[in-house]
């Protein structure tokens, strides 16, 4: 009787729990991504917007788009920036965890806390006060530096050429993600029982091999999700560089995609071709993560 | 031609409103009475007693209430092409930058206020701005205020070096680059600084772009306007210390006295006549000591007006508001009763009080007559507009300009870029 | 051995010093008058401390709207968030079911979509149902946002309590929601502390999609107040010892919150993840 009750329930409940959340992205996401896909394929300007039809053009804008000089220079840039940054998180973060787990008790709560910090920081606050250490005039960075002998950068403008202007986005998106890969990866090395490590310790394994034969395939799970993650958000990386862009220049030389695509839509009132590239960069996004999609989606049946 | 094109406006606007008072269903039909208003003004220009005066004249008026919100420049391009197309949240008034006027007006984003535009001043108001809001003699969008851009100038260091206020743009270029030491900008212009770039185009002779028949093109590779880029990019190497990717900016804070060194970062500005507030003496300000208050000194600084290449007034960029009604707007009439009041002889008088120039130049007195009164008004005579194409604000927006000067400045190659930058902008500014 | 300990904990402490440096910075600046911070000379300390920047701050009275807003916002979005992915992923953890696949897929790809594409058609959706300026239109978009990642955090939690103990609880006489409360959901409760800091993190710091879908001064979020302030201060010379205030009052309900709950959110987010 009662497992009778329970079985029509696993029928139907599933799906019934589903919907709230299905509703949800529906909503937000759904609706925008479909008008996305058919804003792609039309001529879609200010006029449309103030209400002309919009006429269908086919893979016009695709055409455009893939012709385009520009853009392929900066989905280059974009590409580097997001394979450097992510690169660099991926190294310090998982060098900071194995530093947690090697220090005494207290040194592990102080760098914590102040992971926890800057992490913790939003990024508007965050910008703002890098945006300052980076001044050319006032800068604590080049006053800084300014004092190691032999070195000038009094007034040394970080944000007027487009590759130190990258790279202090860089350092900026480091600083705030290295946290959360940290976190991530240590949490992932206390799962390393201690008897594995002994067991690696006694078989006479050095500190580099232990690493990689031992502690880095039990970790993997984290650092391929990390990975991941930081892969995607760096791709994306928008607020970061238009905070930077209101503090140097506007100029396309220093857009990524997220600028580069904001600018054809509200300045440039191209939402067709701003819809278009937002597709190229889904493309891309889904290219550089597919092999994980595919792996979880195989665990995942297992 | 432009006042041709205005002329030809006034009659038309005129032959509207005879229109209208034959026609009994005018759009009179609804009553601005109590309804509720919304009025964009774009970044802090107008000041708070001006924004009251609205306020209380436009409840005496209609016995609405008048919302005013301000709008930073930089989001206004985007909320304007969201918000103005959507009748439930447009606003229905809204400044505009002048020169984004076309662009708005072209795809209908304006009601026609065509019969009103005598009685809001009609040929008085200013027309270069009546022009770029008007399409095939309609009026959409009008001037709100100007302020065109002059020069200030330390005294005690032009003196130091023993020179004198300059009579031409070839002296005035030469007398910057003798200012200029290793930590004072001769004369202070960011690389990307394309509003204040361009007046060295205009003096000789260029412009940005030209209407060829129906077709707007880019000339930044016409002889006259690479004359003009060739003088700036010089001007740039030899006088300023800028960065090369400063735009528009805040120049003013480089002429007072640093609080560190006691001496300015440059020499010399050209800024928007109102910055005259911001320039002086630094002392603490009474009110809070932790802030300070910039009084001008006669003795130490001092103004004039760029000049032309050959003497008089070099052609600069004509700053300034365009102010217009929502096509979307569902309180037209309300909307109409406080272009009244903007355009009121009143209204008009406190803007020149408060250092904007007034729409309507017959109000252009109550600037007042000092040393900066003066240098408005003529820098203003002379004064230009950008192109007034269907996709202006287009180009404006896609930051091609900065992107093109800063490059010129950066050292380019002018001829090269110019190509370069003519067949990005061609793309654009036909809308 | 020993030594080699002290030392790398030595250097754990120089690059903490290094990582908290721009926190310790705006904090230590927001309490330095403005005129002693146009010096090119930059003041490490606050020699003579002043909250006369903090008074500037919230002079007028927007930040207080701003915070309102902020809270609104956030709440609203942590709490569905949590309830929407908890139920997700019960189902997809638990059952196996038609659909799920697909399911699973969109949720991976949605957190994907670039949201800077998006907001036009977003603000067209938020403005025709007459939600824009309100906190119901923009949570909409952050919860669609912020579920998936939260879903497949959480999943990682559901799958990690063992079925067995949910049915031995059953037999105990308890009903099927009886036992998942009393026995599952405790189980689970540094998850959905850690999806749900999540949440409030990815609300409160939001700043393009708040650009666009409230425009009014009278409904913008902090995020938005801090840029405004800036921009408005950059008029003049940029007021760093005001901006520094500014920034700090808003980082500092977030660092609160983080610092209380950082003990389970640490333990939670990985998890979740080193199931994933």
């Amino acid at each position: 009787m009662s497992s009778l009750g329970n079985a029509r329930r696993g029928i139907r409940a599933p799906h019934l729990l589903l919907i709230p959340a299905i509703v949800i992205m529906l909503l937000g996401m759904g609706y925008p991504m479909i008008w996305q896909v058919v804003t792609s394929l039309q001529k879609y300007g200010l006029q449309q917007q103030f209400g002309k039809p919009a006429p269908f053009v086919g893979l016009d804008n695709y055409v455009t788009l893939a012709t385009d000089p520009q853009l392929w220079l900066v989905v280059g840039k974009s590409l580097a920036f997001c394979l450097i940054t992510a690169a660099l998180t991926l190294a310090i973060g998982t060098l900071l965890a194995l530093l947690m787990s090697a220090v005494t008790k207290t040194a592990r709560l102080i760098l914590q806390v102040a992971l926890l910090l800057a992490w913790a920081m939003p990024v508007v606050s965050a910008m703002t006060v890098w945006i300052w250490l980076f001044d050319r005039r006032r800068g604590a960075i080049n006053y800084l530096l300014d004092m190691i002998p032999g070195v000038n950068m009094n007034r040394f403008d970080w944000l007027s050429t487009p590759l130190t202007f990258l790279l202090v986005a860089c350092i900026i998106v480091v600083w705030m993600s290295v946290p959360f890969v940290s976190f991530s990866v240590y949490a992932g090395l206390t799962q390393v029982s201690d008897e594995v490590m002994e067991a690696a310790q006694l078989d006479g394994a050095n500190g580099w091999q232990r690493f990689w034969g031992v502690i880095l395939p039990m970790i993997r799970p984290v650092i391929a999700i990390v990975l991941l993650l930081q892969l995607i958000w760096d791709l994306r990386v928008f607020t970061q560089i238009k905070l930077l862009q209101d503090a140097g220049s506007k100029s396309g030389d220093y857009d990524l995609l997220g600028t580069y695509i904001y600018k054809l839509g509200t300045s440039s009132q191209d939402f067709g071709m701003a819809s278009a590239v937002s597709i190229l960069v889904l493309g891309i996004t889904v290219a550089l993560s597919w092999f994980y999609i595919r792996s979880l989606l195989k665990e995942d049946e297992a | 031609m432009k006042r041709k094109i205005g002329i030809v406006a006034a009659a038309t606007a005129a032959l509207v409103v005879l229109a209208g008072c034959s026609t009994p269903a005018a759009p009179e039909a609804e009553s601005a009475d109590g309804q509720n208003i919304t009025l964009w003004l774009m970044g802090g220009d107008t000041p708070d007693a001006l924004r009251d005066y609205l306020k209380t004249e436009y409840a005496d008026a209609t016995g609405g209430t008048l919302t005013i919100e301000q709008q930073d420049w930089a989001d206004a391009l985007s909320k304007l092409t969201t918000a103005l197309p959507d009748a439930e949240n447009t606003p229905d008034v809204t400044e505009i930058g002048n020169t984004w006027s076309p662009t708005f007006t072209t795809v209908g984003a304006f009601s026609d206020i065509s019969d009103m535009y005598d009685e809001l001043g009609g040929s008085k108001l200013l027309q270069s701005f009546v022009d770029v809001g008007a399409v095939d003699g309609a009026n959409y969008a009008l001037p709100y205020y100007f302020g065109s851009r002059y020069i200030f100038f330390r005294k005690d260091i032009w003196a130091a070096a023993g020179l004198e206020v300059p009579t031409t743009l070839a002296e005035f270029n030469d007398d910057a680059a003798k200012l200029k030491t290793a930590t004072q900008s001769g004369f202070y212009i960011g690389g990307e600084d394309w509003r204040n770039g361009i007046s060295w185009i205009f003096a000789n002779g260029g412009e940005l772009a030209a209407k060829d028949g129906d077709i707007w093109k880019s000339t930044l590779s016409d002889p006259k306007t690479i004359e003009g880029l060739t003088q700036l990019q010089k001007l740039y190497t030899d006088s300023s210390l800028a960065p090369v990717t400063e735009a528009d900016s805040t120049p003013w804070v480089n002429i007072n006295n640093n609080a560190a060194t006691g001496a300015p970062e440059a020499a010399t500005i050209i800024a928007p006549g109102w910055a005259h507030w911001s320039i002086g003496d630094l002392t603490p300000d009474p009110k809070d000591a932790t802030k300070t208050v910039a009084t001008w000194n006669d003795a130490t600084f001092g103004n004039f007006v760029l000049p032309g290449v050959d003497g008089g007034a070099a052609p600069v960029f004509a700053g300034g508001s365009n102010i217009a009604i929502s096509a979307a707007s569902k309180n037209q009439a309300g909307a109409r009763e406080l272009m009244k009041i903007i355009f009121s002889e009143e209204y008009q008088n406190m803007l020149g009080a408060n250092g904007l120039g007034p729409a309507n130049t017959d109000y252009t007195a109550s600037l007042g007559d000092d040393q900066f009164a003066t240098a408005l008004a003529e820098s203003a005579k002379n004064s230009k507009l950008t192109p007034a194409a269907p996709g202006w604000a287009a180009v404006e927006g896609s930051g091609l300009l900065e992107e093109f000067f800063g490059k010129v400045n950066g050292g380019g190659d002018i001829k090269a870029l110019a190509k370069e930058y003519d067949a990005k902008i061609d793309e654009l500014i036909n809308g | 051995m020993r030594t080699s300990k002290i030392l790398l904990s030595v250097l754990a402490i120089v690059i903490a010093a290094l990582w908290a440096f721009p926190v310790y910075w705006m904090v230590s600046s927001s309490f330095i008058p403005t005129a002693i911070l146009q010096s090119f000379i930059p003041t490490f300390f606050p020699n003579k401390p002043t909250g006369s920047n903090y008074v500037g701050a919230v002079a007028d009275g927007s930040f207080w709207s701003a915070l309102g807003m902020s809270i609104a916002v956030t709440l609203t979005v942590v709490v569905f968030c949590i309830i929407f992915a908890f139920l997700a992923a019960v189902a997809i953890s638990r059952f196996r079911f038609r659909g799920r696949r697909s399911f699973v897929i969109a949720v991976l790809i949605v957190q994907m979509l670039p949201a800077e594409g998006l907001f036009i058609a977003q603000y067209k959706m938020v403005s025709s149902v007459h939600l824009l300026d309100s906190v119901i239109g923009v949570s909409v978009i952050y919860i669609a946002a912020v579920v998936p990642f939260t879903i497949w955090m959480l999943r990682g939690f559901v799958a990690g309590v063992p079925a067995d103990l949910e049915e031995a609880a059953m037999v105990d006489g308890l009903s099927r929601f009886g036992a998942f409360m009393r026995i599952t959901f405790p189980l689970l409760a540094p998850g959905l502390v850690a999806s749900g800091v999540y949440a409030f993190l990815q609300a409160w710091n939001e700043f393009t999609v708040a650009l666009v879908l409230l425009p009014s001064e009278a409904a913008q979020t902090l995020p938005l107040w801090l840029r405004g302030f800036v921009q408005a201060s950059a008029t003049r010379e940029t007021d760093w010892g005001q901006v520094m205030a500014a920034s700090t009052l808003v980082a500092v309900p977030v660092i609160i919150f983080f610092l209380i709950v950082q003990g389970r959110l640490t333990s939670g987010l990985v998890s979740g993840a080193v199931k994933g």
